[in-house]
């Protein structure tokens, strides 16, 4: 007892620290060129020294936050595990919309934005097919991509933690009902500021979020363990909140959560009917036990209704984004993941 | 729980840690029934509504002090940013046309090189064979 209050001066201090700190810890270091840009949009590419499967990966991340949670820390990052594995990767980054952005929806996400990237990935790789991994919104955008375009450039699509089906989740609760004034809110900003909708991804847990995270580090520090590195990369990701575009936004809340369109097959973008079952790429879907955003319960529908004849279902535990970004996920879904795509990205 | 010197009995700060955490995971579990009800439910939708009102609101103003003051506001300058997204959003089109036509122009060059290397290795074939059958009528001589 008295150890520990001896320590407890030095730990407060070192927890400030890190905390304060928090803001210049480095994340994404992985070497990276820019092969595309359109208006917020960049393709990246994550040069292999071991390429060795000819079959390019593209990585799509959600409009919310930004995507490199792909490449959180070295030694933690899910790019430097696929160069390492011997993988061409790309990465589409949604970059940090403004108001003048305002008129981008999930047509123009999925039909120019994603097009794009593909057809560019395309011509840098000199490729004819590549593998689409996405994850949470930008699992679904790539799923309603591959309806779009069956038979087309995309082999293999990989979505991760991602709502497809999310009648019976919190956020249906909360943004599905009229009182809840979509159309006032995306009108009001143009964009909606990205922090309020990570106040409300925190709400969702709001003991664990705004309690327990900063509980534990101080246990941490406290028990003499240093958590800087982990901590820090992790907080600076996740206070990163670009905007989401007003009209991407509004779509979002009433096709999905209002409407539930895309389940029920009347989806539309520019008068495309988005059909889950004209999707016939390889699939692996992969949901986290613990997911309080994407619950399994929201992206397990889709293993019926897609017309993929080689369909893989992962449900490991963990939480909507440390499945795939915690201490665990090298060890665990990783080499799953990089197992599922290696045996389908030869030629 | 085993306490850091090895011995069952666990110490008076890992009894305190203990409870604290039984509670903290209490209180969490009753935090996330909260939320999911219909009333904080309510409450969301209209703090959301104000916060984006009350933005809406001072935005405006300040645009019309701005305005007033002969200033550019922020409207003016999403006004030309979106001028400009408008014009990338031509020239990307207008890019992927002129590649596609390089694409083209590459590949039916690559293709007139092949049908001219096959018709001139079908020339010198057959301007080959007299040569060779003169050749052979040389050395049949």
């Amino acid at each position: 007892m008295l150890g520990t209050l001896a320590r407890l001066p030095r730990a407060t201090v070192e927890f400030a620290n890190i905390l304060l700190t928090t803001p210049d810890a480095a994340i994404a270091q992985t070497p990276r060129d820019v092969i595309w840009t359109h208006r917020a949009t960049t393709l990246y590419r994550y040069r292999s020294k071991c390429r060795e499967h000819p079959i390019p990966v593209v990585l799509v991340f959600a409009l919310i936050n930004r995507p490199m949670i792909f490449d959180l820390r070295p030694g933690n990052s899910f790019i430097e595990y696929l160069l390492s594995e011997g993988f061409d990767v790309f990465l589409v980054d949604w970059g940090v919309p403004g108001e003048e952005d305002a008129d981008m929806g999930l047509a123009e996400y999925v039909l120019d934005e994603l097009h794009w990237a593909v057809r560019e990935t395309l011509r840098a790789a000199q490729a004819e097919e590549l593998s689409l991994i996405g994850w949470c919104i930008g699992g679904t955008l790539c799923a309603m991509y591959c309806a779009l375009h069956p038979g087309g450039a995309v082999r293999n699509a990989v979505l991760l933690t991602t709502p497809i089906d999310p009648s019976n989740s919190l956020y249906t609760r909360w943004v599905g009902n009229d009182e809840f004034d979509v159309d006032l809110v995306a009108d009001s900003y143009g964009a909606v500021p990205g922090g309020g909708i990570d106040v409300a991804n925190k709400l969702m847990k709001p003991v664990t979020n705004y309690v327990t995270t900063y509980r534990r580090l101080f246990a941490n520090v406290l028990d003499g363990k240093d958590p800087r590195a982990s901590y820090q990369a992790m907080a600076k990701w996740l206070a990163d909140n670009p905007p989401f575009p007003g009209r991407a936004y509004r779509e979002w809340i009433t096709w999905m959560y209002r409407e539930n369109r895309l389940v029920g097959g009347r989806m539309s973008l520019r008068d495309r009917r988005v059909q889950l079952s004209d999707v016939d790429q390889n699939l692996l879907v992969v949901t986290a036990e613990d997911d309080h955003i994407a619950p399994p319960s929201t992206t397990v529908p889709l293993l019926d209704l897609v017309a993929s004849a080689d369909v893989t279902h992962l449900d490991r535990p963990g939480g909507h984004i440390g499945l795939m970004a915690g201490s665990k996920a090298k060890h665990e879904i990783w080499p799953e993941i990089a197992e599922w795509l290696r045996d389908r990205s030869d030629r | 729980m085993a306490s850091a010197n090895g011995s069952s009995n666990p110490t008076p700060t890992e009894q305190v840690r203990a409870l604290y955490e039984q509670l903290e995971s209490q209180v969490a579990q009753a935090g996330e029934r909260f939320v999911g009800s219909e009333g904080f439910t309510a409450v969301l939708g209209q703090l959301a509504e104000n916060t984006a009102a009350l933005t809406k609101l001072s935005a405006d103003a300040m645009d019309l002090v701005l305005r007033n003051l002969r200033v550019a506001g922020r409207r003016d300058i999403v006004r030309l940013a979106r001028q400009l997204a408008r014009t990338e959003d031509k020239l990307e089109r207008v890019l992927q046309e002129v590649e596609e036509l390089r694409d083209d122009l590459v590949h039916e060059g690559r293709t007139l090189r092949e049908r001219d290397s096959d018709s001139s290795s079908g020339r010198s074939a057959s301007r080959s064979s007299p040569a060779r059958a003169a050749g052979a009528s040389d050395q049949g001589s």
